[in-house]
């Protein structure tokens, strides 16, 4: 009885009801899309590293690492057996090194990354490099990315001075060909890069059979002279920037929770205030006061459960249309954000669930908050509506 | 049914005390049909607020069915209300969100009537004060004489032992008051509840059976009918 009288005292403000409701619902909204939109970024960020980098892991030669280019030519390494013997499916053999180009007469310094041309487990557009035969014949073929492509003012078809030390320090200069300019999922891969065939880069550096890292599908259990990094290992820069993005969204989370708050909570106050009489009425006929203060609990919280409604309403065609469109992120190209193509939305029930349940839990706590002085109010004041002045 | 024992409300305005009610005592009979009357401010108010435990008194007592109300904590006090007394109005105060039918039900069903049983109980209370075309009407679209109807029907509905009901005609005109006061005297007659109004009304006198004069929070007379219809 008492919720039914709730939900007409809540339908006879009228305006004021449907304001709060849809702040309400839009905040909801807008933090479920939000989890939902960092959801489905994280899945495709962490999906194009796999795809292009990271795979199930790297075997790297012990003390490698690719922030210190200056120490590449220091850890390279032959291939153990038992990698190799992996099938070109679950494994991609790489090899890292310094080199310089000279666009235009500048100098620009590049990552050579040689992979090997068979390989089947990282999804890199390189096909145009297997045509070329296993030893160098003219210029050294090389693919890059749009993103470098740009940089360095290249396009295919295009020749350019190459220059990088051997194995025994003797520096060495060659023209390469552009043979591709490619689009690569994963913008971490595409600037300062020029992709080669791994027996090119190999026999250009003197270093038959050696690698900096072999990319496998699956940890193959230790290697001996080789250190493994998982994907969680690899990826943990990037992991770290997604939970700054999910702190960001809790910030708006909570700007959008303080308005909607704010928005009932001012109703309340103003119910209780020009109720008064009504409230004097209640206590007249012998409603108990903490009844009253539960009504009035229960008109406010009625915007939650409608708003919850709402939200449905508004969320299903908008996101069933956000999912045929997607978020463009090609503005990130400029960022370390491995994504360049558009994200979409990924739902987790739990994270719905607790959302929903937070705004209208708060919902219901600053519909009580205003009228719990209801509870030590007067009834013979209340009802000269002197209760509150 | 209703005792006063020489209660006294004292208010404290500013850093004042104002005697609102000083020293009164009286005994209200069963079948009582009165009326308080006096001047604006002589306390008439605060008296029937304090017979019908809306508030306390600074000092006496206040026993209904002899049972005392300054010892009963609120929850009692709104058990009291709740149960045995109606409380009448000088603006109807009606709940706005309901019906007329609804407005009369609701003390039905704070008492835990269920619905079904009770609609039979409200329509026809409904239909005694003239209101069965209306009773799907919200309060907004009512004169102020039905309004008032409608409180009467709601304080009634429960079958009170106790009516209170301070200045019901004051908002009326006077056809509109008599009615309703012949309304009250009938149910009164019927139901057998005790009617305590109060007013500065003179047209109520003619129906009443005992008139209490109050000025300065003090009875000045205490007059009962006679066998001729006068006050004495
Ligand atoms: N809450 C209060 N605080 C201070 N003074 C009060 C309060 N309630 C009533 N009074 C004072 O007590 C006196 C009696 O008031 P009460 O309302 O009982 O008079 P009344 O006889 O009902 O008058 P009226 O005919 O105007 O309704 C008045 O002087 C009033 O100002
Ligand atoms: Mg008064």
């Amino acid at each position: 009885m008492l919720i039914q009288f709730a939900i007409k005292n809540f339908l006879r403000q009228g305006l004021r009801s449907i304001l709060n409701v849809l702040i309400t619902a839009i905040t909801i909204v807008t933090v479920i899309f939000n989890l939902s939109l960092l959801n489905g970024f994280q899945a495709r960020a962490t999906l194009n590293m796999v795809k292009t980098d990271v795979a199930g892991g790297h075997y790297r030669i012990a003390g490698f690492d690719l922030l210190s280019p200056t120490e590449w030519e220091d850890h390279t390494g032959l291939v153990p057996d038992s990698l190799k013997a992996l099938p070109e499916d679950q494994k991609a053999e790489t090899l890292i090194l310094q080199g310089q180009i000279f666009p235009n007469n500048r100098l620009y310094p590049v990552q050579m990354r040689g992979v090997g041309p068979g390989q089947e487990l990282l999804d890199l557009p390189l096909q145009g490099l297997k045509r070329f035969p296993e030893k160098i014949t003219d210029q050294i073929p090389v693919v890059i990315g749009t993103k470098m492509a740009e940089r360095t003012h290249l396009k295919q078809g295009d020749s350019v001075v190459l220059k990088w030390r051997d194995k025994f320090g003797a520096v060495d200069a060659r023209d390469i060909l552009v043979v591709d300019v490619v689009k690569l999922l994963n913008p971490r891969v595409d600037e300062g890069m020029v992709w080669l065939r791994l027996d090119h880069l190999q026999d250009m550096a003197r270093r038959e059979g050696e690698v900096s890292w072999v990319a496998v599908e699956l940890f193959q259990g230790p290697v001996p002279d080789m250190e493994f990094h998982s994907v969680d290992d690899l990826m943990k820069d990037l992991l770290i920037l997604l939970k700054n993005d999910r702190r960001n969204s809790i910030i708006l989370w909570i700007i959008l929770m303080f308005l909607a708050g704010i928005s009932v909570f001012n109703t309340q106050i103003l119910n209780v205030f020009k109720r008064q009489k009504e409230i004097g009425t209640l206590l007249a006929l012998g409603v108990e006061s903490k009844q009253v203060v539960r009504i009035f609990t229960w008109e406010g919280a009625v915007t939650a459960g409608i708003s919850v409604v709402v939200a449905g309403l508004i969320a299903v065609p908008l996101f069933m249309w956000f999912q045929t469109v997607g978020l463009d992120v090609s503005h990130l190209e400029e960022s370390t954000i491995p994504v360049r193509d558009a994200i979409f939305l990924e739902f987790n029930p739990f994270e719905i669930f607790y959302s929903i349940t937070v705004v209208v839990a708060l919902t219901i706590l600053v519909a009580w908050l205003p009228v719990r002085k209801i509870s030590h109010m007067d009834p013979t004041l209340a009802l000269r509506g002197k209760a509150i002045t | 049914m209703l005792e006063l024992k020489q209660v006294s409300k004292t208010y404290r305005v500013g850093n004042q005390d104002f005697p609102a009610l000083k020293n009164i005592s009286l005994t209200i009979e069963e079948n009582a049909f009165m009326s308080f009357v006096g001047p604006s401010g002589s306390g008439k108010t605060t008296l029937l607020n304090l017979m019908g435990g809306l508030d306390r008194p600074t000092s006496g007592q206040v026993l209904f069915d002899g049972a005392q109300l300054e010892s009963m904590n609120r929850s009692e006090l709104a058990q009291i209300r709740k149960q045995h007394i109606g409380f009448i109005f000088q603006s109807h105060n009606l709940l706005p969100v309901y019906s007329v039918y609804e407005n009369v039900l609701f003390p039905l069903l704070l008492n835990h009537l269920k619905e079904q049983d009770a609609r039979e109980r409200v329509m026809a209370l409904v239909e005694k004060v003239g209101l069965t075309e209306q009773a799907n009407k919200k309060p907004a679209e009512l004169s102020g004489g039905q309004c008032q109807r409608v409180a009467i029907a709601r304080a009634l509905i429960k079958r009170p032992k106790l009516v209170l009901a301070d200045e019901p005609t004051a908002n009326l005109d006077t056809e509109n008051s008599f009615r309703i006061l012949e309304l009250m005297q009938d149910l009164n007659e019927q139901y057998g509840a005790a009617f305590v109004f109060s007013t500065h009304d003179q047209r109520v006198t003619q129906f009443i059976n005992r008139e209490v004069r109050l000025e300065d929070g003090a009875v000045l007379w205490d007059k009962a009918k006679n066998g001729n219809g006068e006050l004495e």
